[in-house]
């Protein structure tokens, strides 16, 4: 669950004297929910991640997430609150020299998993997004989107309540971009909360669901529309 | 931490001193030779501190008693010298001794000393002290006791030594400092260029939520990897450079003999000692420069 009450967010800047990321946002996002954050450049998508994944912190205001509350959370906890997240980036952050099997393992290995646990959870997202014939491959050797599924292989692995994916379909083909989003549902049928970044408003009208779209820092919608697609 | 995984990052540390294989050599060089110079440095100082001792031993303070003292006076004075804090021995040379030790070795004029009336030496005192920086203090406290009549120490030669002693530690103390804290900064940039090379695995693993400790292992591996095959190498390197001071001193400069280099410290006494200290130091100084340059750059 997340849950943001009251929450500002503001960028010290010597020259500007200050930005206003985020002004009194309040939002709650329950478990198994999907959701779709949509917005302009500027509206505070990035800092609205930054805040779930406590990289920043806000300036006033509270921020639960999974049952932590992040303005009290201490730094030696929070490598175990990250562990309860699992994060897809627009670029896919692989790592080069590894193989796609030893990209998924190595998050597992990361939280200290067991080798057992391993050798089986890694064939088993690899099956889900449908790249176990490609376990040896690099990352050089992938199409983009085949890349992305890495990623989700990788963020799903470690079977994290919440996923957020920061523009998954930003650097792949439009139309992969439905498979990967397809992808991400079947993951939040498992039970898997879904929080989806995305510039993509085709993309959101096709599946619909609940969107939360961010204005100047501030929530202009918030609310639930019909997908176009089926 | 599980073994399996703490192997994994093992694996990934040694691993990544070939992939930076270039800053990995640099580092290893850059060690290598501070630890020959810090090694050659502590055997030198060390035969440096066996020569002065030698000298040192040599250096007595004569204590010469009143001639018609009782007995009673003589043990007290006896005692008084051996139990100084800073006597490491006192031998007695009775005055009848030392007249006839005189006599015989003058034995040409033996007629002569039978005219005289009374033996002319006094008893006296040999007492080496334990340090010789304190010899002066230690004579004039000689000086106060009942009994004694005069008391001679070589206190200008004293403050020679002192002197070099303490010049030659400097010398040595600000040597060590400086290759200590050219070892910690090379081995610095080494893991700092590695964390940069890094930096995707790094940012992926926070991401994670991989503990600092998880992050970090991998870094002091390479670190500690570099500076433990520098700390052998060194040992090795030493070894060598060492014997052959010795031979050199041994062979040539028998001059040098005069001051004890001929006991010079034998590399194979203290081999075990020296690779020890020089796998141990270099390792320390690979993991302070991983410290440092962790605590800068990964902050998790």
């Amino acid at each position: 669950m997340v849950e943001l009450k009251n929450v500002d967010v503001h960028y010290v800047d010597g020259v500007k004297g200050g930005v206003d990321a985020l002004n009194d946002v309040n939002m709650r996002i329950n478990d198994g929910e999907f959701v779709f954050i949509v917005g302009d450049s500027g509206a505070g998508k990035s800092t609205l991640l930054k805040l779930l994944t406590r990289e920043i912190q806000p300036t006033s205001g509270r921020v639960f997430v999974n049952g932590y509350n992040l303005s009290k959370l201490r730094n030696r906890k929070l490598p175990y609150f990250r562990r309860s997240l699992g994060m897809i980036f627009q670029d896919f952050r692989l790592i080069p020299d590894m193989t796609v099997y030893e990209n998924v393992a190595f998050v597992l290995r990361s939280t200290d998993k067991s080798k057992k646990y391993i050798r089986q959870r890694v064939p088993y997202v690899l099956d889900l997004v449908k790249l176990r014939d490609k376990a040896k491959a690099y990352p050089g050797q992938l199409s983009g989107g085949e890349q992305q599924r890495v990623a989700i292989a990788r963020a799903f692995a470690t079977d994290p309540k919440i996923i957020i994916a920061d523009e998954p379909t930003g650097n792949i083909d439009p139309k992969l971009s439905y498979e990967i989003v397809e992808l991400l549902l079947d993951i939040n049928e498992c039970g898997t909360t879904v929080i989806m970044v995305t510039h993509n408003h085709d993309l959101v009208q096709y599946f619909g669901g609940r969107v939360i779209n961010l204005r100047e820092g501030g929530i202009a919608f918030d609310g639930y529309i019909e997908g176009k697609g089926d | 931490m599980r073994m399996s995984n703490f192997n994994y990052l093992v694996r990934r540390g040694v691993g990544s001193v070939f992939k930076n294989a270039m800053m990995s050599l640099a580092s290893f060089f850059v060690l290598l030779v501070s630890l020959i110079l810090i090694g050659c440095s502590v055997l030198v100082a060390m035969d440096v501190g066996v020569v002065m001792s030698n000298i040192e031993e040599k250096n007595e303070i004569l204590v010469y008693v009143y001639g018609d003292v009782e007995q009673s006076v003589l043990s007290h004075i006896s005692d008084v010298l051996s139990t100084n804090p800073n006597s490491l021995s006192t031998v007695f040379y009775s005055k009848e001794q030392a007249w006839e030790d005189y006599r015989n070795s003058n034995s040409e004029y033996m007629e002569l000393y039978d005219y005289l009336p009374y033996n002319p030496i006094p008893h006296t005192y040999r007492v080496t002290v334990k340090d010789i920086s304190k010899i002066s203090e230690t004579a004039d406290e000689f000086r106060t006791v009942e009994g004694v009549e005069k008391v001679t120490a070589p206190q200008d030669f004293a403050s020679v030594l002192v002197n070099i002693r303490s010049t030659l530690s400097v010398i040595a103390g600000a040597l060590l400092a400086a290759m200590i804290i050219t070892s910690v900064i090379i081995i610095y940039n080494s893991i700092r260029s590695s964390v940069f090379a890094r930096a995707k695995e790094i940012n992926i693993m926070k991401v994670v939520g991989a503990t600092n400790s998880f992050v970090k292992i991998p870094f002091f591996i390479e670190g500690m990897f570099i500076g433990a095959a520098a700390g052998a190498a060194s040992w090795f390197v030493t070894k060598i450079i060492y014997e052959a001071l010795v031979q050199l001193f041994r062979d040539d400069l028998t001059i040098w003999q005069i001051f004890g280099l001929s006991s010079m410290i034998q590399f194979e006494d203290v081999t075990w000692y020296m690779l020890a200290a020089n796998c141990i130091l270099g390792t320390l100084l690979g993991a302070i420069g991983t410290i440092i340059s962790t605590g800068k750059y990964v902050k998790v």
